[in-house]
């Protein structure tokens, strides 16, 4: 008896110095939980969706893509005119501060860019960069950029990955500095780094009111790295955090429940496809069977997976790319809807049967129920896959060696609003590509690399339709996220997985 | 306080009670034992359904004892709607595996290493306590989740690195024992007989430290079935769709605050059979190494 | 004593040393460091690039003695993931970690020991049967399984304590209960064997028929008998403590070396691996070393065998 008063009145000492800790409107903080550290918050310096979403909190870019209507307006540049294919010349805006004080003018966007454009200072991601030539001063607020090819896709990642720095600082500091004390001109600035570990930002009051985002309504943000799921459950239900996201359909239907916290599902641009292992290498040359594909094709119970397991707003996709992005046409591309009495058939037009099963390995890296689910519906045409569930790393190692036939992928474009950022990673060519079809490439390199909008169009749809006419890889859904968050907070979502918080307000 | 005579009445009693309670110990845990044995093997017969097939329709039904259950899944579905009692069924088989190959490993390694150490001395002693000392020094569980996570996870890799891993205390162990019946007046009447010295060592030592062995041995299949619930738990164990029990719980943790059930079935079996073979190790222990229980 | 210490020193300096190397060629055999550094999207041509650059293309013995001549000067390079210096990255995770072990070790001595006292001085009773259940089971539960069950329960459901984090004193309890839990059962058992033992010697005999209290006879003289191995596994505890926490702290989201330690292993940061593995090693030669010489101080016989 004695026992259980003192634990009691241990636990009641424990809530009064645990009681700062809940959360939210009452100290005007938005505490938001990531599950991946970036490697450095410099958004040249990482390829973990928080970088993209802390390089539009912190920093700016020259362009600005409206989430809703996908329409380009002016950023830290007022103006663009394309000159040449080559060459994009750029009027750029007065008045913008960056969070040390300094002015932004000419000099910081062609430091930034000068700098990330060279290969030996290896940005992270190459492809966000690696078409610029160089940029140069033609006033104290106006720039030329010049494109090492034609690349008409250059606006949207301008507009997108490409944030500019403070050069003088950038110039000091480097990106480790920039890692330690970011500075950018956006609309939170951090006030505190622990790498690692958390990042303490709050709102940036100068602002410019002419930009596309605005002086943050909730004053400060907290973020904290926390890898494990059922953690970030258990804070957010007992109040500790205001905002996650990526949370599993299941887990968002069983919070639903809980009083305080609101469960909002929203789209995104990740797409995910099954790739296949066409090379002569190929680990299961009996892939190389179109048959075998067409069978799996029409295996994967593709409106089930979408209902059960990713989400109400997910979008079966029939070409291998995003709906929204530029070029994204599945005009050309034949459909394989879900029927396992065909995929029969031709699994046993091939030589396979209850009697002679085809075995292979399937990798992936996320979504892990969702590979387990096509492994089922593939048992049911006759294939055994063997799964190996490997890190991002560790499965493109795995692939680059050939021991998998099958690849779960998914690609979320670095939310670039354009086929290039997409399908070519997989079918051009590059070291993802496992099919190697030089036709797929030729069309996706004249989508890539027209400047006449209505000939990418055409190159990319027709490239999209061959790669589903050869059964190159089974394109399956989008995947949607789910949002649990303090049922106080007010906030929309986007396709491209960038939570404004700068927009966001107490209900 | 009549300390004096209780003293020794009550250690008197103590000991025969002890031994008894060993051997009840010894006799649940056998019990318990022989129970998830018997699901492993009987597993095709005793499951309602097969383990891996899925049911996307009859996901996360609740366990018999919630107003929402299905009799058909007694123990439920989980998040791909497979019968939990099935895959409880099969998981016996994946954690009892995982014990034994791992002890089977660790114990030859482990047993080679100590036998040698212990009959050789000398040289021989001193590398091979180094290279116990060398291996005590090495934190298990980093390198198994690093090694793990670089050339991927499956039954095999976790066993093999488990066993090359947790050889130590067995080794220890062997040492000691070998060390002692070195010592005995008819090693040294083998010897002198001119018998060879593998034969020496496996037909007069390995016998008479058996017992040491199987005790170290047991406890060491309940840490490695432990440990690879943990590199599983961590998502770098053995490969979905694998019924593995530290697998079904890191499969479910999320899902812990809204269905606990879905970690609370695998968890128990798993504290279960690691009970079991503790029970066991325990009362061998007392059969055989009398007082000693540290 | 100073000749047993130094012939100590030297073997736990060469169990370091061998150990770096064994844990050196281990993570480099077993994957392709420069892929995973190049990330999502690289190129063939990007990841060329990057083994170059980061010294990766030479033979392994070079790059491992190069690792080791920097780390003897406590430079073990850079985070290939964070891309900053290894040694001010692990200072600062390292803290929350001693924290930890200690509190956790604290907890299973102050459950352990007395425990072990009572159950030994009433052997065959109740309290020697419920420390013998509660070591069962303590060894029996999965540590982590344990950790869910302590959130679901003082985090979520009472709110007594925070989930995640090591912000403050609070952060700490949940973690040193489910670390401290399974480390109890061993200390319980090796006190209990002890006094057991002692009880039965003659001077403890002699103490009692002197008519000593019950209560002193045992604190004082079989308790001290007892202790002395206690001291010898504590090191060892300690040593894996440190590295055990990898499971624990990665739940409590506790910003220690065991969190680092898995995060540098799923993002293949070779160097921040390779500098706990060898932070770790010698944390555990060393903590042995201090209680065998503890040992060897207290009680003379050791160091003469």
């Amino acid at each position: 008896m004695l026992k259980l008063k003192t634990g009691l009145m241990v636990g009641a000492l424990m809530v009064a110095l645990s009681g700062t800790a809940f959360a939210g409107k009452k100290d005007d903080t938005i505490r938001f939980a990531y599950e991946q550290v970036p490697e450095n918050v410099d958004p040249y310096f990482n390829n973990v969706r928080i970088g993209v979403i802390l390089g539009q909190l912190v920093w700016d870019t020259l362009i600005f893509r409206d989430p809703v209507t996908n329409e380009y307006k002016g950023q830290l540049a007022k103006s663009w005119k394309w000159v040449d294919d080559k060459t994009l010349d750029l009027d750029l805006r007065e008045g913008v501060k960056f969070h040390n004080g300094q002015d932004f003018d000419a000099d910081d966007v062609v430091y930034t860019l000068n700098f990330v454009g060279k290969a030996e200072n290896k940005v992270t991601t190459q492809t966000n960069v690696n078409w610029i030539e160089s940029a140069e001063k033609l006033g104290k607020y106006q720039v030329r950029i010049k494109l090492k090819r034609a690349f008409p896709a250059a606006i949207e990642y301008l507009a997108g990955p490409v944030v500019i720095h403070s050069g003088k600082y950038y110039a000091e500091a480097g990106p480790l500095g920039m890692n330690a004390k970011p500075v950018g001109s956006g609309p939170y600035k951090v006030v505190e780094h622990t790498i690692g570990k958390s990042i303490k930002l709050t709102a940036n009051p100068d602002y410019p009111a002419s930009l596309n985002k605005r002086v943050p309504k909730i004053k400060n943000l907290e973020i904290r790295f926390i890898p494990d799921r059922q953690t970030q459950t258990a804070e957010v239900m007992s109040e500790n955090l205001d905002f996650i996201m990526g949370v599993a359909v299941d887990q968002a239907l069983g919070m639903k429940a809980v009083p305080h916290l609101q469960v909002v599902e929203g789209e995104t641009m990740r797409i995910v496809f099954l790739n296949f292992n066409l090379t002569e290498q190929s680990p299961t040359p009996a892939i190389k069977d179109i048959r075998v594909r067409k069978a799996i094709a029409h295996a994967i119970p593709r409106e089930a997976m979408v209902k059960q397991l990713v989400g109400e707003k997910a979008r079966i996709i029939n070409a291998i790319c995003f709906p929204t992005q530029f070029g994204c046409d599945d005009k050309l591309a034949p459909r394989y809807a879900y029927d396992l009495t065909k995929a029969r058939e031709l699994m046993k037009e091939a030589g396979y049967g209850p009697d002679k099963k085809l075995e292979l390995e399937i990798v992936a890296y996320r979504e892990r129920d969702q590979t387990e689910a096509m492994i089922g519906a593939l048992r049911s045409i006759h294939i055994n896959a063997k799964l190996q569930f490997l890190q991002y790393a560790a499965m493109r190692e795995h692939l680059r060696l050939n021991k998998a036939a099958i690849a779960h992928q998914t690609w979320g474009s670095f939310s670039v609003n354009d086929v290039s950022a997409g399908t070519p990673v997989y079918f051009k060519f590059l070291s993802d590509d496992m099919a190697r079809d030089p036709e797929v490439r030729d069309l996706l390199e004249k989508g890539d690399s027209s400047v006449d909008p209505a000939a990418r169009k055409e190159a990319y749809a027709k490239a999209l339709g061959m790669i589903q006419e050869r059964v190159l890889g089974v394109p399956l859904y989008s995947l949607t996220t789910h949002y649990v968050a303090n049922g106080a907070l007010q906030f929309n979502t986007y396709p491209d997985e960038i939570p404004r918080f700068w927009e966001m307000s107490w209900k | 306080m009549a300390s004096k005579n209780m003293a020794s009445k009550s250690s008197m009693a103590g000991k025969t009670f002890q031994r008894i309670l060993g051997h009840r110990g010894l006799v649940i845990g056998l019990v318990l034992l022989g129970v998830i044995f018997a699901m492993a093997i009987f597993a095709p017969l005793l499951s309602p359904f097969d383990p891996y097939d899925q049911d996307l329709g009859r996901r996360l039904i609740p366990p018999f004892w919630s107003p929402k259950a299905n009799p058909a899944h007694l123990l439920g579905t989980d998040n791909l709607g497979r019968d939990y009692l099935s895959r409880i069924l099969y998981g016996a088989r994946i954690s009892l595996l995982i014990g034994f190959a791992v002890m089977l490993i660790s114990g030859l390694i482990g047993t080679t290493l100590g036998l040698l150490a212990g009959y050789f001395g000398g040289r021989v002693d001193l590398a091979i306590t180094f290279l116990i000392t060398t291996r005590l020094a090495i934190p298990v569980v980093l390198v198994a989740l690093a090694v793990v996570a670089m050339i991927g996870g499956s039954l095999v890799v976790v066993i093999l690195v488990l066993g090359l891993l947790k050889w130590d205390r067995i080794a220890v162990v062997m040492r000691a024992a070998t060390q002692q019946v070195r010592g005995l007046d008819y090693i040294a009447a083998a010897e002198a007989a001119g018998a060879s010295v593998p034969r020496i060592i496996l037909k007069e030592v390995l016998p008479n430290v058996f017992p040491q062995l199987i005790v170290v041995a047991t406890v060491e299949a309940a840490s490695a079935i432990l440990l690879e619930a943990a590199l599983s738990f961590l998502g770098l164990g053995v490969q979905p769709p694998l019924p593995s029990w530290g697998l079904m719980i890191a499969e479910a943790k999320t899902m812990m605050f809204f269905a606990f059930w879905m970690i609370a079935i695998p968890g128990s079996m798993l504290a279960l059979l690691v009970f079991a073979i503790n029970l066991v190790g325990d009362g061998l222990r007392d059969l055989i190494v009398p007082k000693r229980r540290g | 004593m100073l000749g047993y210490a130094l012939k100590r020193l030297g073997t736990a300096l060469a169990v370091a040393i061998f150990v770096s190397i064994l844990s050196f060629m281990l993570l480099r055999m077993s994957g392709d460091v420069a892929i995973a550094l190049a990330g999502e999207g690289a190129r063939a041509e990007d990841i060329e690039l990057i083994r170059k650059l980061n010294g990766l293309d030479r033979p392994l013995m070079v790059q491992y003695f190069d690792w080791l001549g920097h780390a003897a000067l406590g430079d073990f390079g850079t985070s290939l993931y964070f891309k900053s210096p290894v040694m001010p990255l692990i200072a600062d995770k390292i803290g929350n970690t001693i924290i930890l072990s200690v509190a956790s070790l604290a907890f299973a001595l102050l459950i352990g020991v007395p425990l072990g006292v009572l159950a030994a001085v009433y052997q065959g009773g109740w309290v020697d049967r419920l420390a013998l259940g509660i070591a069962v089971t303590g060894q029996a539960l999965p540590n982590f399984f344990l950790a869910l069950v302590l959130v679901m329960l003082f985090s979520v459901q009472l709110r007594w304590l925070p989930v995640s984090g090591s912000g403050t004193w609070l952060h700490f309890v949940l973690p040193t209960i489910t670390l401290g839990y399974y480390i109890t059962p061993p200390f319980m058992r090796i006190v209990r064997a002890g006094m057991v033992d002692a009880l039965e010697m003659d001077y403890v005999r002699t103490a009692r028929a002197k008519g000593l209290s019950k209560a002193s006879v045992v604190l004082k003289h079989a308790l001290a008998n007892a202790l002395v191995p206690v001291v010898a596994l504590a090191g060892v505890q300690l040593g894996l403590l440190l590295g055990g926490s990898v499971v624990i702290e990665t739940i409590f989201a506790l910003d220690g070396l065991g969190y680092l330690a898995y995060q540098s292993i799923t993002h293949k940061d070779f160097p921040v691996t390779q500098a706990i593995l060898l932070m770790l090693s010698i944390a555990y030669v060393g903590l042995t070393l201090l209680a065998d010489l503890v040992n060897a101080w207290i009680d003379p016989r050791i160091r003469l065998a």
